[in-house]
């Protein structure tokens, strides 16, 4: 299945999330206007979600986003691991 | 530490980001000075924001038919049209250490240049965090950085004049939406300098140039050879190539 989200993120920027998933995450694409710095991350967050249950909680969402950010040595302005998680969630509805 | 500033030309959006990211590796292997530069972009464009979708944010098919050009850029931030007679585009590319090291604080004092050149065509600006500067609480210039191995690359516009018509042509927004009263809406919300000084864009070059170079030392410089060679193989394998422009 495939599911999108889209949401402006108060005070932030625009985050569009498309997720292919079954019983597990398959594939995640994330767009929009945000800072992430190195912007080379981006797919290194997105491969940290794949895999994960499609059904996982918000919160281990966030905390794989973060852990991942944190090793990458991340700095997002406009988006969070938060938004991410949520937009991820949104998705798979 | 000696800055080069590279005066106002026009170049096709593809030169336009090959040029800053060649400058980009020469200030980090520490062959080019820390550079500003200022360009236009010629023909018209779009460049959208490092993590945009290309098809999502932009009427392709439409900037084809227009000869508009249409590329990604290595920064973040969002899609913006870059109207050849309505726009000035700026760079600054130094050593990051240069620069406070929070991206938040550097974009503050950055933008504060373009603050005080808008200042000295009779523009009362503020710089409005994340990366916008507004004027009558509308925004006029946005901009966006990136850092690279040592190296802070910021570029941002400032618009000289509006056409809000011609904007939404090229950029995804259904006809439906087009209409007089979303037009106006973004009216609301964007300005130009046109809109508050009879300065020319000669002038409001001269003006930025100046509210970047006060307190620096600094040379008249031009790309050089060695950063065009490299700017001319980015053009053709990176900014001009599908792969890097709708790889999202």
């Amino acid at each position: 299945m495939e599911g999108r989200s889209r949401q402006k993120i108060p005070g932030g920027k625009l985050v569009e999330v498309r997720v292919e998933y079954g019983e597990r995450i398959l594939g995640v694409e994330i767009v929009g206007d945000f800072f992430m710095h190195p912007e080379e991350a981006l797919g290194r967050i997105e491969d940290c979600l794949i895999g994960m249950r499609s059904g996982e909680a918000e919160g281990a969402m966030v905390e794989a986003i973060r852990k991942e950010a944190e090793n990458a040595g991340v700095e997002m302005i406009g988006i969070s691991p938060e938004a991410i998680a949520k937009a991820i969630k949104m998705a798979i509805g | 530490m000696k800055w080069r500033l590279v005066k106002f030309s026009k170049n096709s959006a593809f030169m336009n980001m090959s040029i800053d990211e060649a400058i980009l590796e020469m200030v980090r292997d520490g062959l080019s000075p820390p550079t500003i530069r200022l360009y236009g972009w010629s023909p018209d464009a779009v460049s959208i924001g490092c993590f945009q979708s290309m098809e999502e944010e932009v009427n392709v098919k439409r900037c084809m038919e227009l000869g508009v050009d249409c590329v990604r850029r290595i920064t973040g931030g969002g899609a913006v049209y870059h109207d050849s007679e309505g726009e000035l585009t700026y760079s600054i590319i130094a050593r990051e250490d240069l620069f406070p090291k929070g991206i938040r604080e550097s974009y503050r004092e950055i933008c504060g240049y373009v603050v005080r050149g808008l200042g000295k065509i009779g523009i009362s600006a503020e710089f409005a965090p994340i990366n916008d500067i507004v004027t009558h609480g509308k925004k006029i210039s946005g901009n966006a950085q990136t850092r690279r191995e040592g190296v802070l690359l910021q570029h941002g516009t400032i618009l000289y004049s509006l056409d809000v018509r011609k904007m939404f042509g090229v950029l995804n927004v259904s006809k439906e939406k087009i209409s007089d009263k979303m037009i106006k809406n973004v009216e609301e919300r964007v300005t130009s300098v046109r809109s508050y000084s009879d300065a020319s864009i000669e002038k409001l070059c001269e003006s930025i140039e100046t509210a970047f170079t006060e307190g620096r030392e600094y040379d008249i410089g031009r790309v050089s050879n060695e950063e065009l060679s490299k700017a001319n193989g980015l053009a053709k394998n990176k900014y001009g190539s599908r792969d890097w422009n709708f790889r999202r």
